[in-house]
């Protein structure tokens, strides 16, 4: 991300990326890379842009500036990227009238890199029948199902939209332990918006957050402790943490040393004293990048 | 990878339930009919046709078994064809399909295709192979099994073989006749949804009546019916070619020519293709082709 120095050619370069629909830019002047293996979390609130970065990235949306993936230009290479790149779209999207194993049988004939014996492994693990209908499949069985059969794609870059809305927690967890553990390999990459953001913290060693259309942070997980300050501090002294302007303020529980503030770069000295550093949460962070400035600090 | 093939097979895994109820349902009521109807003749015509009847017989059960089946599936093709463009974007699994190494154009060419060309193509061979048996059948109720062993076999291969591969050819020819309303009824359906083939319906009139207004004489119109009109005839009909028989020695040397006007009438069919009106149809049919590339290129946002 910015701040990483790599040889090796980025899987995702973005430079000055917007995308427009009608008068609306959804996306708008972004520019970030994604060098191979990493975890890229992209984290936004609902209408931020992630949906419309991502459908920009497989070449679903029409996108102003300079936007190469796997070195291919989406938009008029889509059919070439998506050899070795694969996408899950926000929604459990598998046509109804199919039978697991008919997908199985579609893919392989479409898909070069895409293995049915993986995917068959992949199915077993779940509660998903190779003879099932879609349409008779919960919406969670839907997504296990459609995880699977993503997985067992050889592809260099992993696309995911909201991918376990409507999983259980045991789903997503053991989702999460195949990618990281299988799949995952030092030379892919995986893109992945959600908004079970402490779910996947562990998991991550990059994120994006955008905010109406904008990029708001592109940073490593290990810059992150580097460039934010965390001070978890008394009550009583919450007016000199204000003070300081921090990017946000916020509870970290009940009693009278429940409070936290957050820092761009490092607070004062003497402020410094007043609390304990911590490490910022992704989610206080996103909180405090992302939230309307009328509703911050004057809730305390 | 050639997606082609698996393209045609996901069509085959969607459909082939339903095929199967069109194809089995009217062969069965197809045979009821024949085993359990009557047969009725205007006055003296059987003593005219004579010992040709059960040939007759057999000719005309292959001949209506053929086209009632191509008609059926035809007509239900079309149907699926003009909605195949937003077919997938009812269950949104149309990003499925958009996230997949496939192109715009053969995900769109390749269903048109089967449903336009192949589907029928394939119920012109099931009729063939139906009409014969239900002619065994109607041939050994009216008059013995033995009239069927009987048959001239020769000729009627012959015939049926040239009607068959007649049809066969005629086929394509007429789809592609029909290409400029088909994919006209496609690009309707998918901008608008269900209410695009009335709008298409009420544009092309209106716009036929106004072109006729502007330019001092009738155009869109006409042309429409003789995209119509050719369609049709290059199924049969295309080089004027007449089937009479007074009696048996007509209808036997009739059913011998069947071949040589089978042969006539496609050269006909063939030669039809070389007008403006098949030009002007073959822009409009690129044209919509593109429009549709062009909307499903936006995936599901296309259809919100």
């Amino acid at each position: 991300m910015t701040g990483t120095t790599t040889t090796a050619a980025p899987l995702v370069e973005a430079i000055g990326l917007s995308v427009r629909y009608g008068a609306k830019r959804a996306v708008d002047d972004v520019s970030f890379v994604i060098p191979k293996g990493r975890v890229v979390g992209l984290l936004g609130h609902n209408g931020a842009g992630k949906t419309t970065l991502m459908r920009a990235l497989v070449g679903l949306a029409r996108p102003e500036g300079t936007l190469r993936v796997l070195g291919l230009d989406p938009r008029r290479e889509r059919v070439a990227l998506l050899r070795s790149a694969c996408y899950i779209p926000d929604v459990a999207i598998l046509p109804r009238w199919a039978r697991v194993q008919d997908l199985i049988t579609l893919m392989g004939g479409m898909h070069p890199k895409f293995s049915a014996e993986r995917a068959r492994q992949l199915l077993r693990r779940t509660s998903v029948g190779l003879s099932d209908r879609v349409k008779t499949l919960s919406k969670g069985m839907v997504v296990q199902a459609h995880l699977a059969l993503v997985a067992a794609i050889d592809a260099r870059l992993m696309i995911l939209d909201e991918p376990t809305l409507g999983l259980d927690v045991l789903s997503r967890k053991a989702f999460y332990e195949m990618l990281i553990d299988e799949w995952c390999d030092g030379e892919r990459s995986v893109l992945i918006s959600t908004h079970q953001v402490e779910e996947i913290e562990s998991l991550l060693s990059d994120v994006l957050m955008l905010n109406e259309g904008k990029l708001v942070l592109s940073i490593s997980l290990e810059d992150i402790d580097t460039r934010f300050v965390a001070l978890s501090h008394d009550a009583a002294v919450a007016e000199q943490m204000a003070a300081a302007h921090p990017l946000l303020r916020y509870r970290t529980g009940p009693g009278p040393g429940g409070s936290a503030a957050i820092f761009d770069g490092a607070p004062p000295e003497h402020v410094q004293a007043l609390g304990q550093r911590m490490r910022p949460s992704l989610v206080d962070l996103f909180v405090a990048l992302t939230r309307k400035p009328e509703l911050d600090r004057t809730q305390f | 990878m050639n997606p082609i093939y698996p393209l045609m097979q996901r069509e085959w895994l969607q459909h082939r339930f339903a095929w199967a109820l069109l194809a089995l349902v009217p062969l069965a009521l197809a045979l009821v009919l024949v085993s359990f109807g009557q047969i009725e003749f205007d006055d003296g015509e059987a003593d005219r046709i004579g010992t040709a009847l059960p040939a007759v017989m057999t000719l005309v059960a292959v001949a209506v078994c053929t086209v009632s089946a191509f008609v059926v599936f035809w007509v239900t093709s079309v149907i699926i064809a003009t909605g195949l463009a937003r077919r997938d974007h009812g269950d949104r699994s149309i990003e499925f399909w958009l996230s997949l190494p496939v192109g715009h154009v053969p995900s769109l060419a390749v269903p048109m295709l089967v449903h336009l060309v192949l589907v029928p193509a394939a119920a012109l061979a099931l009729g063939l192979l139906a009409g014969h048996g239900l002619a065994m059948v109607l041939v050994a109720r009216f008059a013995g099994l033995s009239a069927w062993f009987g048959l001239p076999w020769a000729d009627l291969f012959a015939a049926t073989l040239a009607l068959g591969l007649r049809l066969l050819a005629g086929l394509p020819l007429a789809t592609l006749w029909l290409a400029p309303v088909i994919l006209m009824a496609m690009l309707a359906r998918a901008w608008i949804g269900r209410w695009g083939l009335p709008v298409l319906g009420l544009v092309l009139g209106l716009g036929g009546l106004l072109a006729d207004r502007a330019l001092g004489q009738p155009l869109l119109l006409p042309w429409l019916g003789h995209l119509m009109q050719q369609a049709v005839q290059a199924m049969a009909g295309a080089g004027e070619v007449s089937f009479t028989a007074r009696g048996a020695d007509e209808a036997l040397a009739a059913l011998r020519g069947l071949p040589g006007l089978a042969l006539q009438d496609l050269g006909a069919a063939l030669g039809a293709l070389l007008s403006p009106a098949m030009a002007v149809g073959l822009v409009v049919s690129a044209v919509c082709f593109a429009l549709l590339v062009d909307w499903r290129q936006r995936g599901s946002k296309a259809a919100d």
